[in-house]
This record gives C-alpha cells, sequence and structure tokens, in this order.
C-alpha cells in the first residue's frame, strides 16, 4: 500500500560545478528551489551550503539520486559527493533517502516524458514558478545547462512523494 | 513520518514566484538595499507590523498566511494565556468566599 509522504522535503541533485536544489512542503507546495554555484573546493562548498539549505528549512527528509543503484549515470566525483551528502544527513541527524534513476524516470512515464527535458516540461506545468528557469532543448555541442539541476532535484522530491518511491 | 511545523515566513517562496529578487522587493518596500530582506526571509529579523502589511499587499497573500510559522506560535501562546485567564476569571466569580483574599481582589 502506497503512504503518502507528509513532511518537508530538501532534494539536492549536484553537478559538476554547481548543484540544484527544492524544498517542497507539501506535494504541490514548493517552499524554495535553485542552482548553487561550487566554482572552487566543490565537495567542501557543496556540502556548506547543503547543510546552510538544512538549517533554514528544517526539512524531514533530505532525497538524492541514489548513485549507487545501476541505473545511475553519474560519475564517479558526484557519486562520491552524493556519499558525503548522506553522511552529511547521518552527521546532523536527517533523514537521507536514495531514489534510483530508473525509478525517477518510471514516475513520469505516465506523462509521456522519458527525455530530460521532457521531464522537465512536465514539472514546468506542474509547478508553473519554475517554468521561467527551463532551459532550451540541448543540442549536441551544447554543455548541460545548470538550471536543469532544479528540475532534475524537483523529479527526485516529486518522486519521492508521489510515488512513496525510496529505498535506503 | 512527522507532521512538520510551518516555516517562519514563506516571503522568498513568494518573492521566487513573482520572478522578484531582493533588491525588487526592497525598492518596493522602501528599504536601500535587499539586506533586510534577506535578513527577513532567512529568518534572522522579524519585520515590523508596517514591513509585514507591506509584504502582504506585495505578494496578494495575507499576513497569517505569509507569515504561518510565527502566527502558529504566537496563536499557541495566546490560547494558553486564554485558557489561564478564563480560569482565573472563573475563580473570580466565585467570589471571595471560596478563596482567600489578596490586595489584588480589591
Amino acid at each position: 500500500m502506497k503512504v503518502s509522504w507528509e513532511g518537508r522535503v530538501l532534494a539536492v541533485d549536484p553537478m559538476s560545478r554547481a548543484f540544484g536544489f527544492v524544498v517542497l512542503e507539501t506535494p504541490e507546495s514548493l517552499v524554495d528551489w535553485g542552482v548553487r554555484q561550487t566554482r572552487t573546493d566543490k565537495q567542501q562548498a557543496t556540502l556548506a551550503k547543503v547543510s546552510e539549505i538544512v538549517n533554514l528549512y528544517r526539512p524531514d527528509v533530505v532525497v538524492v539520486e541514489d548513485c549507487l543503484h545501476e541505473s545511475s549515470r553519474r560519475r564517479e566525483r558526484i557519486r562520491i559527493l552524493v556519499e558525503a551528502i548522506v553522511r552529511l544527513g547521518a552527521e546532523i541527524a536527517v533523514d537521507v533517502r536514495r531514489i534510483p534513476r530508473s525509478v525517477m524516470v518510471l514516475a513520469f512515464a505516465d506523462a509521456g516524458a522519458p527525455t530530460k527535458h521532457g521531464i522537465a516540461r512536465a514539472l514546468a506545468e506542474r509547478f508553473p514558478e519554475v517554468a521561467r528557469h527551463l532551459p532550451p532543448i540541448r543540442k549536441p555541442w551544447m554543455a548541460e545547462d545548470d538550471r536543469f539541476a532544479i528540475f532534475d532535484a524537483l523529479a527526485l522530491a516529486v518522486a519521492f512523494v508521489d510515488r512513496g518511491a525510496h529505498s535506503d | 513520518m512527522t507532521s512538520t511545523r510551518r516555516l517562519p515566513n514563506y516571503l522568498r517562496a513568494h518573492r521566487k514566484r513573482m520572478g522578484l529578487t531582493q533588491k525588487d522587493v526592497a525598492f518596493v518596500l522602501g528599504y536601500i538595499s535587499g539586506t533586510k530582506i534577506s535578513r527577513h526571509e532567512r529568518y534572522l529579523r522579524e519585520p515590523c507590523l508596517r514591513t509585514a502589511l507591506a509584504y502582504a499587499a506585495l505578494f496578494q497573500v495575507p499576513a497569517r498566511e505569509l507569515f504561518a510559522g510565527i502566527h502558529e506560535q504566537v496563536a499557541a501562546e495566546v490560547e494558553k494565556r486564554a485558557r489561564l485567564l478564563a480560569a482565573q476569571m472563573t475563580e473570580r466569580r466565585k467570589g471571595p468566599a471560596s478563596r482567600s483574599c489578596s490586595p489584588d481582589d480589591l
């Protein structure tokens, strides 16, 4: 039986030089969202900024991608960073949950949104306040737009909240 | 799974929904810079009544919703003291025969 999550959710999605985050208070209510740059000393900077956000919003759970899952396509540095976030959660006594990428994609399959941009578009429809951050469709020669991190984080949060989908 | 208490305020959420910067909000509220806005958003300072009402007018959201966590806290404190007052008033109505007199009764 699916049990809906009740509580404040912080989802974090690290990228190569930034991380995206969202704070959801209810399945339909976004409290904060954004991208934080971490150009120097990336791991420490990310952990410090995540810690700041946790202190501000006191989430009931922090959600990250399950980089240990076979469906993860993350590079080694990001996997290490995500594990550092998990350890940080344990240190500051915040519950951390991991969502496999495959589960996240499945959560949006019903909306006919199998691609990253498709998922971002579906999220922008559900949460109009982030629509202005929707990047253009990426062409092969383009680097990934940092703003996708907001949508990746939001996708994690929504997958967690909507489907009660979490693994420990 | 816990029930989460409301945050002290939701100023940042509403500001971002409107696509405004802290500097924009500061201008509308009559501040020189966004510093005070930042402090309000990070719960470091509570705005005064006029500023709270200005936020409500800007975001078109009632102040009790905008400052939901503070409202909850204040309402709980008021309810507690109101119950105390009600108990005291009940005692007073019973009259001096039912209790010993004190200077406060005069």
